[in-house]
């Protein structure tokens, strides 16, 4: 690695790109402080979460497992299947709406405290860095030390510890998608036997890898679409990090006549993960890690000043005017998150774990038998559960004298699967007089969920008999060879 | 809005082209980046080679068809393992298993017109369909005849077509199942050869 100059951020330039295009590796100061402690402590439970979701079993599942080779989504025991596909709508537009709320309210707080990035990388890789190479001087040092015997030990170290963590984090990604006894069972037989589940491991552990051993501040700054779009997002009031420029200019050190309170240390471009200087104002690379506010309360307080010179503002409050929350931006993104939230709720609530529809069946809408009208239906039952499931099938709001042929027991649906049966409805041809609506009704045994469908009965026009029968107005299928019936 | 910037030490090179004011930074692109580009065009050479200069690929057209037979081939060799003719139904009438594969399919889906007995107007004269025991067939007596009715259905006295609903292996089975109450050679009334006298 070649030396590196002290960064001098600039807002017209890219900090950790050099002239010559190559990437300028950034050794960032640690900046202890109550930011980094609060930010450490959601980073853990975080990293928690993720690594303990797929072990957590819940109505005898992983609590998230998205088994996409059977289709099925189980999420905190809610199985959905394919047939729940429009739920996704609700998915990616809360993802909309709640970026949109949050963003307004708070600017990038996603990126700074929870982003998997930024939890990652500053919380574990780059503590791992710290612990092997020592803080920001040290790191430096080594990066333009000549290569020693002993350079290359702690080098080599340090990526194989990156790797296990690279690899633990593509392994647990898999889990969710096929669970950790399975995830267990192909990592105990020879890759060969689980060809693309091998592949995408060892291509996810190199993607990690590469991210956070080298590419790092590179994502946010000049990959991400989530952090540009969210750029886009914040006006005046939004809270922000930024820099009371009106307190601290003109810089100057301790003592000077007339100098503000930056006593010009620098130590907030020294923390900063993505190389700006938060002094030069608000900026499309800052990720509201609040590394800089640590930093500089730390020295504020050390010579006797009032900390928040750097500090969580909106650029209005910065410039000493009144920040305000209640905004039509906020009071719109906010409504349209709850509309969108209700509506989800509402929506999975009526979520059922199996799927009934009816149809009419190929032919004539209705048959005229001797004194009967006839309706023939095919009642389709999908079971999106991994358990055989038995529906009883029922017919309600017929007339008295209507009869009902099929489904007399119930029908059981192997797992995951599917079942046609015919429903025949016949109706007195003396009593029919004009369409009416009947209900078909599939009942769980346990009396858990029950499905409706709204049917109609047909029949013909006129009462008065002998009509000619329906035969001579029914649709020919076209395959039949035409032939004399009796 | 934000203040204004700590003043630079250098002038920033800029192109000389302005567009509504707007003017660009002569900097350059990361090399990372640069590299995704390069990679991009490595990838286009050998994938343009590959389907338009050498054609090693069989074309869009081509590989759908190709595709087609092959689905095409498959579904031949099912059908072609179940021969639907007059002998191999027979045959299959007296085979225990797949008399109960059909049994459970004409249950599943016939028993709402010709009853459980096989019987239908005969043991109920209110039921929907006709005698499927006696020695009357309406639409013809072969096993063939008796295949096709259930595949293609009589749609004028509303016998579905089954043959979307069902496939072909299940209506074997379920025609196996009819014919097992019957004996190969036994006199019929093949009804379809009666001209109406009506």
């Amino acid at each position: 690695m070649r030396p590196t100059s002290p960064l001098r951020p600039t807002r017209d330039t890219v900090s950790t790109i050099r002239e010559d295009g190559s990437h300028r590796f950034l050794f960032p100061a640690d900046a202890p402080g109550p930011f980094r402690r609060a930010r450490r402590a959601a980073a853990l439970v975080l990293i928690a979460v993720y690594l303990s979701l797929p072990w957590i079993t819940v109505g005898g599942y992983p609590a998230v497992f998205l088994d996409v080779a059977r289709r099925r989504f189980h999420l905190f025991g809610l199985v959905l299947a394919a047939q729940d596909l429009g739920l996704l709508f609700f998915l990616i537009s809360g993802l909309g709406f709640g970026l949109f709320f949050v963003t307004a309210l708070f600017g990038r707080i996603w990126c700074g405290w929870a982003c998997p990035q930024t939890v990652f990388l500053e919380h574990v890789f780059r503590r791992v860095e710290r612990w092997i190479d020592g803080d920001a001087v040290r790191r430096r040092q080594w990066a333009e030390a000549p290569t020693t015997a002993s350079k290359i030990l702690r080098r080599a170290a340090k990526h194989v510890v990156y790797l296990v963590l690279a690899a633990t984090i593509a392994h647990l990604f898999l889990a969710y998608f096929v669970s950790i006894p399975a995830l267990w069972g192909m990592m105990r037989v020879a890759p060969g036997e689980n060809w693309g589940a091998f592949v995408f491991i060892a291509a996810a552990t190199g993607i990690v890898y590469f991210d956070f051993a080298w590419f790092r501040e590179q994502l946010c700054v000049i990959l991400c679409p989530y952090g540009r779009l969210q750029s886009a997002l914040t006006d005046d009031h939004t809270l922000v990090i930024g820099y009371d420029w009106a307190r601290g200019e003109p810089r100057g050190k301790l003592g000077d006549a007339g100098a503000g309170d930056c006593v010009a240390c620098d130590r907030c471009v020294q923390v900063c993960p993505t190389g700006i200087d938060i002094r030069q104002g608000l900026q499309l690379e800052c990720i509201g890690c609040a590394a800089c506010i640590d930093a500089c309360d730390e020295v504020m307080l050390r010579v006797g000043r009032a900390a928040g010179l750097i500090r969580y503002d909106s650029l209005s409050g910065l410039t000493g005017r009144r920040k305000r929350w209640l905004r039509p931006r906020t009071v719109l993104y906010g409504a349209l998150l709850l509309a969108g939230t209700v509506v989800a709720a509402w929506t999975i609530a009526g979520v059922r774990p199996a799927v009934l529809s009816v149809t009419r069946m190929v032919g004539a809408p209705y048959y005229v038998d001797g004194d009967l009208v006839r309706n023939q239906f095919l009642v389709r039952l999908v079971n999106k559960r991994a358990e055989p499931a038995a529906l009883a099938v029922t017919v309600r709001g017929l007339p008295a004298g209507a009869v009902v042929r099929g489904l007399e027991a119930p029908v059981t649906v192997g797992p995951l699967g599917e079942e046609i049966r015919p429903l025949i409805v016949q109706e007195p041809r003396s009593r029919y007089a004009s369409p009416f609506t009947f209900e078909v009704e599939a009942r769980d045994p346990r009396g858990s969920f029950t499905l409706r469908r709204a049917m109609e009965f047909l029949g013909p026009e006129h009462i008065p008999a002998p009509a000619a029968p329906p035969a001579s107005v029914a649709p020919v299928n076209p395959n039949e060879p035409s032939r004399a019936h009796p | 809005m934000s203040p204004t910037p700590t003043p630079q030490p250098t002038e920033p090179d800029v192109r000389p082209h302005a567009f509504d004011g707007i003017r660009e930074f002569n900097q350059r692109l990361p090399n990372w980046w640069l590299f995704t580009l390069y990679g991009a065009i490595l990838f286009w050479i050998g994938y343009w080679s590959y389907f338009e200069w050498l054609r090693v690929a069989p074309e869009g057209p081509q590989r759908v068809e190709l595709a087609m037979t092959r689905i095409e081939a498959e579904k031949l060799a099912a059908t072609a393992a179940l021969r639907i003719d007059d002998k191999s139904l027979w045959a299959m009438s007296r085979n225990t298993v797949f008399v109960d594969d059909g049994r459970q399919i004409f249950n599943a889906n016939c028993v709402a017109c010709h009853l459980q007995s096989l019987r239908g107007k005969s043991e109920n004269p209110l039921a929907i369909g006709p005698d499927l025991t006696d020695q009357i067939w309406i639409h013809g007596g072969h096993p063939t005849d008796v295949y096709r009715t259930v595949t293609q259905g009589v749609p004028e006295k509303g016998m579905p077509t089954w043959g979307p609903v069902l496939g072909t292996k299940r209506i074997t089975e379920a025609v196996a199942y009819v014919l097992s109450y019957h004996q190969e050679g036994e006199p019929i009334v093949d009804a379809s050869k009666i001209v109406p006298t009506k």
